[in-house]
């Protein structure tokens, strides 16, 4: 019988289709948190992740630490060179440090925006299909992470947390970042005020951060920092994102867009911390805007 | 036996996956090239082409189950890895009764079902706006580097597999 034959196979590829559009369309849409099905498959193939891990990292560390043997020597003498530049910078913390904290005892205001605590999580897997800049880490919900979290390595900020499993969390890097993703920010300028922006995307051509919605009036100079301002709801404050490049007038001439230099290395990235604003954050999903962060 | 080996070596492969492209050198991985590792499909389409029978379809069924796990691990977005995998892997199911078990055969397939299943991610994935290049950059950034790269992958794993799977078709159609 061709013809049933030829029919039943017609259906099931209907059918394949329907499925097809169903989840991608339950999926994309932004979700609070994953189902417990996919939580479940996250954790399991991530704690096969971490056996595997072990003594892999282990064999890629040692070749690592022979190699930078070899530096030390020369590593050793600028150190040494900088160390009492530290010293004097150590200093000027500590008495800045404290006169912050008496005058916040003065207004009576104890949390500001840019206390946090961090947790310290591993980079066990990163997405294999390179359209999707995430990757997986050894901490979760039990460890205090949340959705939207602040993802740093010792050098700036490397994303956010996208999704938090039980054990395991994806992590959102910078360079997935679009509209719906923002970072308020500011840049830091030498005897000037910052001036405030927008993180709103990534620019896959030159790999740099788009730093949009700066006033035309602002003068910004390649290398000025650009730090997050807490503003956003999620993100604490002085979180390092990156120097700026390259500074051009926006489409329409209103704003100006500067393209920033991301301080971590994307690619490279072992260890992170995770960070947990002590500031109450602001239900963003609520707001019409989508998540600010 | 076959029952266990196969998915737990597709299971170590989606595992690797991941860590291949957290462990490998950054310059390697991350060039503009957009390198993206197929391991699975390629052994599910050795799996395809000597395990299965014509009338028996494992390998279809291991990859709507780890095209699944695939887009619930690495990507987010559900069912794109399940119904593309799926499908190709059926179509190669199809095509191999046109063609000797051979490696020359064996190594066409793979790469006509590698150049379909990649091309159909990237329609999938630019209808849904997770990718906005080009056809043209897609073929030259995304397409080349990913089938030369998995064509070395198939071409280290079949001596491996090649004959294993042909064992445990016979070990299952004698019992």
């Amino acid at each position: 019988m061709p013809s049933l034959f030829r029919r039943k196979r017609l259906m099931i590829v209907l059918l394949g289709f329907i499925v097809l559009v169903t989840l991608i369309g339950f999926s994309i849409r932004d979700r609070d948190s994953l189902s417990t099905p996919e939580k479940f498959l996250q954790d399991s193939v991530g704690w096969m992740q971490t056996i595997f891990h072990k003594p892999v990292s282990f064999v890629d560390t040692t070749v690592e630490n022979v190699q930078d043997m070899f530096n030390v020597y020369e590593q050793n003498q600028v150190l040494k060179t900088r160390l009492s530049e530290y010293k004097g910078v150590i200093q000027e913390n500590q008495r800045l440090n404290k006169e912050v904290d008496e005058l916040q005892d003065t207004l009576g205001k104890s949390e500001g925006l840019s206390d946090y605590s961090s947790i310290q999580a591993t980079v066990i897997a990163r997405s294999s299909d390179r359209w999707f800049e995430q990757m997986t880490i050894n901490k979760g919900e039990e460890d205090g992470v949340e959705k939207d979290m602040a993802v740093m390595t010792s050098d700036g900020l490397v994303g956010k947390v996208k999704s938090a499993g039980a054990f395991h969390s994806t992590v959102l890097l910078l360079s997935g970042f679009d509209r719906s993703n923002k970072i308020s920010s500011w840049v830091v300028r030498e005897d000037k005020e910052e001036a405030f922006g927008l993180i709103e995307g990534y620019d896959d051509e030159s790999g740099r951060l788009l730093l949009e919605g700066i006033k035309l009036d602002e003068e910004l100079e390649p290398g000025d920092t650009v730090i997050s301002s807490g503003l956003g709801g999620v993100f604490p404050s002085n979180l390092r994102i990156g120097t700026v490049e390259e500074v051009v007038n926006d489409q329409y001439g209103l704003t100006k867009t500067a393209y920033v230099e991301p301080f971590a290395d994307l690619f490279d990235i072992n260890h992170v911390m995770v960070v947990d604003r002590s500031v109450e954050t602001i239900d963003t999903s609520s707001e019409a805007e989508g998540d600010e962060s | 036996m076959s029952r266990y080996v196969i998915p737990l070596f597709c299971l170590f492969l989606l595992v690797m996956q991941g860590m291949a492209m957290s462990l490998l050198p950054a310059k390697l991985v991350y060039s503009d090239l957009l390198i993206t590792p197929h391991w699975i499909l390629i052994f599910l389409f050795i799996i395809a082409i000597f395990y299965d029978k014509d009338h028996t379809y494992h390998a279809v069924w291991y990859g709507l189950v780890f095209g699944l796990l695939i887009d619930v691990v690495y990507t987010g977005v559900l069912g794109v890895y399940m119904i593309t995998y799926t499908l190709i892997i059926y179509v190669v199911h199809g095509l191999k009764k046109l063609v000797h078990a051979n490696f020359p055969a064996a190594f066409l397939l793979a790469v006509i079902g590698l150049i379909l299943a990649d091309a159909l991610l990237y329609i999938v994935y630019s209808f849904v706006q997770i990718t906005s290049i080009s056809w043209v950059d897609y073929g030259l950034l995304r397409l080349l580097p990913t089938l030369a790269a998995n064509m070395i992958f198939f071409t280290l794993l079949y001596p491996l597999v090649k004959e294993r799977a042909y064992d445990w078709s016979e070990e299952i159609s004698n019992v």
